[in-house]
């Protein structure tokens, strides 16, 4: 269960495509084999997860990063069924792909799977999910700090001591992984009070949450900050401390990022301050290129971390951030991610 | 026919059983012999099938015994009797077969269950198993068919094939032909020739004259939980078994018998089914006419062409004077055509429901104003229906399912008599009824006539002897007898309710 | 065939001939009066105890916002009851709710119309798929669990598609790369977060007043009309009521088709109160809405679905789950407790009233 709402970007930026970026298009006799011919190199996507925004801008980033490349991408989806993504991967190696990006899945079914792939001599690379393979880079977004950042913004804001109602449901992955960095913090700095704990998953989430966010405010009306690691989650407190009418006193962090999250962050008096996200088209194209550099022979590292940007109400209002086409024009970090860039890899066009 | 051992296979003696209070059978004595057909003929209630339920395993008798040749036969359970050798193919057919399955898992099925099976499913042996069935039975049905696509008889083929293969002492069949065309009897009766002849005692249940004068050596007529006549010399005395299964209690009731006035509904060259013979019909005004007949001589089937349920075949109705063909009961309402049908806890009443709302239910848009039901006059009209009737409640916003059966029954009738009507039809009004609500039922009935008609199709002739000014019988889908409700020549009557042809002969 | 089965009703009747009669219902008045009243005094007894636990909950804000908390399922709720009433089931109250909800986005931000064309789509969507499967239920013989599973599934799947799985939010990017000019217009939003005076200040959420007025509706309507009556004898008994004249089949697709209306009413305020169009199966909006309904059955001893007794049954889990989440009862424990509510009003339902449909 990853999120399934963040909308989507474009890929980015017109102006930081040309001014600030590697000129685009590095010709094919440039790049090292097996890319000098890239017509002849396949690299197969086999997903897990699909549905949603962040799968969608996800999907658009690998695509643009594998045009930009010159190789031909074939995409494979078991639309959440465990053992038909480990058939799809057997799939892959039947097709005699070059290199194969795992996207998400089970760590169960996906390992032997991989191994297969390994053994067989494909390139592999795997984005959110561990397969146990030394062979195999792992392509992450860090939600630890998609967590640090938003709290971070929450200690400048707010000091040492503050009463705090916190959103969570455990048991999913990146939800827990953001709940660590929680725990840290309030370990680090006792002044943090968390006075009420809540959180649903039923759909739709927003509407759900709100109104167990509006019991939450009625019951502890002086709680200062809402910690809501999760657009969602924010989205629906924003409704209930709206319709409580304590937008004054109260401010929402978040994490993650999508056009309807930054309209209703800019909404006048909005009590949703900041959020930290990471662009999923970026991830995308990172996944890419981190599986080109194992083709090419080189190493991208164990671990592939794209880092997350910090996006705040008053950045946004600065901007006149409307959308996320917007926010990756004038945040260069969230349009790009200077992360898997070997001097020879061409980048996808910026428009 | 197999004349020369008449081996007394079967013998019950003495078999008494009751239902609370109510004594359902009340000393049941019969003998069934190998090789053989007996007839068991009874009316609704006469106690067929809780005899038919006693062989099978399914009741045990208060009293009573069973001898089965010279063991005594008791048994606890279906499996039992049958393991005993005693096999009953019930009326519902897909009691007997399982739909899901092939006709050869069919033929076999019982032999899956029981002691000193083994766990695993052979489908050749089930195969070979099934097909030394077939074969004996002289059953030419593709064994890997399913069930479910066999036509009706085939099924029935089935499972009295399937109950042959505990190689049966005794067989009872109950109302096998219910469902069958006369193709598919035709079929079933050359079944019966050759079980009859390889020895087996069969039980033979039916309502159909044209099946009992193929099948019948004998025939048992059962009334009121006891026998009541016993039928073996040839020629059979058809006449008689109907006469002593309808009971001798029918003697000319006082009844003044009244002459329609000007006809209110006819009916001409109406036809209900292929192949039966056109008939017409005219009900008169202030005129209750009966129409009796066995079960399953169309009496229903009428009763809904009527009220709009069913479109007839052929031939037209008119009522007042003007054409009359309503495509709904909506329609035969608004025409003033109302039916008290058959079987209310299936077309009658609403359980849910008060009795006042079951009353008004078929005129709520007249009771209503714009849309919005007015309460004070439906339960102002239910007062009234209630004393009229004699109806025992405490108040007409009793729920109805706390009513006794009569007074239910009741309820219903009441239902379509309060609102005026031109003809009003009654379905079996008294089936479940005690004597004194029908007393109750049948003087509303002629009390209220007025200037409507009234249809009544009644399976028993004292009921249409105690209501009717006319009665009418009805056999094979069509008319063949009309009596005027005065002196009433009975032996002409039983003979028309035998069947026409007999009782022209 | 109908013929056949005479002997056997005469022979129940002749078995059922000397129950007991109705009078002895009276001999126990207690029991009587925990049937009829039970529920309700269970209700008063939740709120009297979350008043004396919890921080502000008896304010007039706390029980306008409780209402609020259950509108959208209620009114999916009421509109399920007018299926349960006709004897069927609409599963697919959910997503036409969640569709509709898209269709509203749909229509403001990428068509570009006003808030009355976006409401006007959604009610015809709803009454559209309310047709559809009381058309597949009545003329095509499906079973109502089975063709509204169907349409369930069709819808989720339906709603993903003119966006290519996007949600929909003002100056959303399309399929196609350019940006969705239109915005969500203040006039549906008002919708869902307008606040009409009532003794107090911006008291009353449009959303609630929408609530109340949908559920007097539906109770007048399925009590006090005669079309209302009949849909109540078409659930208790189909062929008595056809053989009493009623258009059967019509009550049932008009059952349907009320519930597809309720629940793209239910999809409009959710749209109004997000503020932008979510995909979503609305499968718990769905499952909150079924067991109101069937919490209803225990209301006042009725025992069949009926309009107040839902409507206390979506405010009985309001309640319940408001009360829990002030006290910081973890969220895990809600769906058991929701659960826990349905199985008792069931058990109430069905054993302590000794009726069985």
């Amino acid at each position: 269960m990853r999120f399934t709402r963040r909308t989507v970007a474009k890929m980015a930026a017109g102006l930081l495509g040309a001014s600030m970026l590697m000129p685009v298009g590095a010709s094919a006799q440039d790049m090292p084999a097996p890319f000098d011919n890239p017509g002849d190199v396949e690299i197969a996507l086999v997903r897990y997860l699909s549905t949603g925004d962040f799968f969608q801008a996800y999907l658009s980033g690998v695509e643009a990063q594998a045009k930009a490349l010159g190789v031909n991408l074939r995409v494979l989806d078991s639309r959440q069924d465990a053992a038909l993504q480990a058939d799809m991967v057997d799939q892959a190696i039947a097709l005699g792909v070059d290199g194969i990006i795992i996207q998400h899945g089970l760590t169960e079914s996906m390992k032997e799977a991989a191994q297969r792939a390994v053994d067989a001599g494909i390139k592999v690379v795997a984005f959110d999910v561990n397969v146990e393979n030394e062979a195999i880079p792992q392509i992450e977004q860090s939600d630890r700090d998609l967590a640090r950042l938003a709290l971070e913004q929450a200690i400048k804001d707010n000091g040492e001591e503050w009463k705090a109602g916190y959103v969570y449901v455990a048991g999913i992955a990146p939800l827990d992984r953001r709940n660590e960095t929680w725990l840290q913090f309030k370990e680090k700095y006792p002044g943090i009070e968390e006075v009420a704990q809540f959180g649903t998953l039923d759909n739709p989430i927003a509407n759900s949450v709100a109104n167990q966010a509006r019991s939450v405010v009625t019951a502890n009306p002086d709680i200062q900050v809402m910690f809501a690691p999760y657009d969602e989650f924010a989205k629906g407190v924003k409704i209930a401390v709206d319709e409580a009418g304590l937008t004054d006193s109260i401010k929402i962090y978040s994490a993650d990022v999508s056009t309807a999250d930054i309209s209703a962050m800019r909404e006048p008096g909005s009590a949703w301050v900041a959020t930290a996200a990471t662009n999923p088209a970026v991830v995308g194209e990172v996944s890419v290129r981190a599986l080109a550099m194992l083709l090419a022979g080189e190493d991208p590292g164990q671990s592939v971390i794209v880092p997350p940007t910090l996006i705040t109400q008053d950045v946004l209002n600065e901007g006149d951030i409307k959308n996320m086409d917007e926010l990756a024009a004038k945040l260069p970090q969230f349009a790009h991610a200077d992360v898997a860039v070997p001097d020879w890899m061409p980048l996808p066009p910026r428009d | 026919m197999g004349s020369a051992t008449f081996r007394a296979t079967f013998r019950i003696a003495g078999l008494r059983k009751s239902f609370g209070p109510n004594e359902v059978l009340r000393g049941v004595s019969l003998e069934l012999r190998g090789g053989e057909v007996t007839v068991l003929m009874g009316a609704n209630g006469a106690g067929k099938s809780t005899l038919v339920k006693i062989m099978s395993g399914i009741y045990r008798a208060d009293r009573g015994v069973m001898m089965l040749g010279e063991t005594p036969f008791a048994p606890s359970s279906p499996a039992e009797a049958m393991r005993a050798g005693v096999v009953t193919v019930h009326q519902n057919i897909d009691d007997g077969v399982v739909g899901a399955l092939d006709v050869a898992s069919n033929l076999v099925l019982d032999r899956f269950n029981g002691p000193g099976r083994g766990i695993f499913f052979n489908p050749r042996r089930t195969r070979r198993e099934a097909r030394e069935v077939a074969q004996r039975m002289g059953l030419s049905i593709d064994l890997k068919a399913d069930l479910t696509d066999l036509p009706l008889a085939d099924r029935q083929m089935v499972a009295i094939a399937r109950a042959m293969a505990h190689k049966p002492q005794v067989m009872v069949l109950d109302e096998p032909t219910s469902s069958l065309s006369s193709h598919e009897a035709n079929r079933l009766f050359s079944l019966i020739d050759r079980l009859r002849e390889r020895g087996v005692a069969i039980l033979y249940i039916s309502h159909r004259m044209s099946d009992i004068r193929r099948v019948a050596d004998r025939i048992v007529s059962l009334r009121d939980g006891a026998i009541s006549g016993l039928f073996e010399d040839k020629p059979l005395d058809y006449e008689g078994a109907v006469d002593a299964m309808l009971g001798q209690s029918l003697g000319q009731s006082g009844i003044a018998a009244r002459a329609a006035t000007k006809p209110v509904f006819e009916a001409r060259d109406l036809q209900l089914k292929p192949g039966a013979t056109p008939f017409s019909l005219a009900v008169g005004a202030g005129e209750i006419v009966a129409v009796t007949g066995l079960v399953g001589v169309g009496k229903t089937l009428l009763s809904e062409t009527v009220f709009g349920l069913q479109a007839p075949l052929a031939g037209a109705m008119r009522l007042d004077g003007t054409s009359y063909a309503p495509a709904t009961p909506a329609a035969a309402i608004a025409r003033g055509v109302f039916l008290v049908a058959k079987d209310r806890a299936k077309t009658g009443i609403v359980p849910d429901f008060n009795v006042y709302e079951n009353m008004s239910l078929p005129f709520l848009p007249r009771l209503s104003r714009l849309g919005v039901t007015r309460r004070g006059t439906e339960r102002a009209a239910a007062r009234a229906q209630i004393a009229d009737l004699k109806i025992v409640c405490r108040s007409e916003r009793d729920d109805l399912a706390t009513l006794s059966g009569g007074n239910q029954q009741k309820v219903t009738v009441a239902r379509w008599l309060a609102q005026p009507s031109r003809l009003l039809v009654l379905d079996e009004p008294f089936q479940g009824v005690d004597i004194s609500a029908r007393h109750d039922i049948a003087a509303k009935l002629r009390g209220s006539a007025g200037d409507r008609a009234t249809l009544i199709f009644l399976t028993e002739l004292d009921e249409a002897l105690e209501t009717a000014d006319r009665i009418l019988v009805m056999s094979e889908h069509t008319l063949v007898g009309e009596h005027r409700n005065e002196n009433v020549d009975m032996e002409r009557l039983l003979a028309d309710v035998a069947g026409g042809q007999v009782g022209a002969a | 065939m109908t013929e056949k089965l005479g002997m056997d009703s005469q022979l129940a009747e002749k078995t059922n001939a000397d129950r007991p009669k109705p009078a002895a219902r009276a001999v126990l008045p207690m029991r009587h009066l925990a049937i009829r009243y039970g529920f309700l005094t269970l209700l008063f007894g939740l709120i009297v105890f979350f008043s004396l636990a919890t921080r502000g909950f008896t304010s007039p804000q706390a029980a306008v916002f409780i209402l609020q908390s259950v509108s959208i399922t209620g009114i999916l709720a009421l509109g399920v009851t007018a299926t349960l009433v006709v004897g069927g089931f609409d599963l697919s109250i959910g997503s036409i709710a969640t569709s509709s909800m898209m269709a509203a986005a749909y229509v403001m931000v990428v068509l570009e119309q006003n808030a009355l064309v976006a409401v006007l789509a959604c009610l015809a969507i709803g009454a559209l798929v309310g047709l559809i499967n009381g058309l597949i239920i009545c003329y095509m013989r499906v079973p109502d669990l089975l063709a509204t599973l169907g349409m369930m599934f069709l819808l989720i799947g339906l709603q993903r598609i003119p966006t290519e799985g996007r949600s929909i939010a003002a100056g959303m990017t399309m399929p196609d790369g350019s940006t969705a000019e239109g915005t969500f217009s203040p006039a549906f939003l008002a919708l869902g977060r307008h606040r009409f005076d009532f003794f107090i200040q911006n008291l009353v959420p449009a959303s609630v007043v929408v609530l109340i007025v949908l559920a007097v509706l539906i109770w007048f309507f399925l009590e006090y009309t005669r079309f209302g009556r009949m849909m109540y004898a078409v659930g208790s008994n189909a062929r008595a009521a056809e053989f009493a004249g009623a258009p059967v089949k019509a009550y049932k697709i008009w059952a349907y088709v009320i519930s597809g209306v309720f629940a793209s009413i239910g999809g409009i305020l959710l749209a109004a109160r997000l503020g932008r169009g979510d995909i979503a199966s609305g499968n718990n909006l769905l499952l909150d809405a079924v067991a109101a309904a069937l919490i209803g059955f225990a209301v006042l001893g009725a025992a069949k679905p009926n309009a107040f007794g839902t409507a206390i049954g979506a405010l009985f889990v309001g309640v319940l789950l408001q009360g829990l989440t002030m006290m910081n009862v973890p969220y895990y424990t809600q769906d058991f407790v929701k659960g826990a509510v349905l199985v008792i009003a069931l058990v109430f339902t069905f054993a302590l009233l000794g009726r069985t449909r």
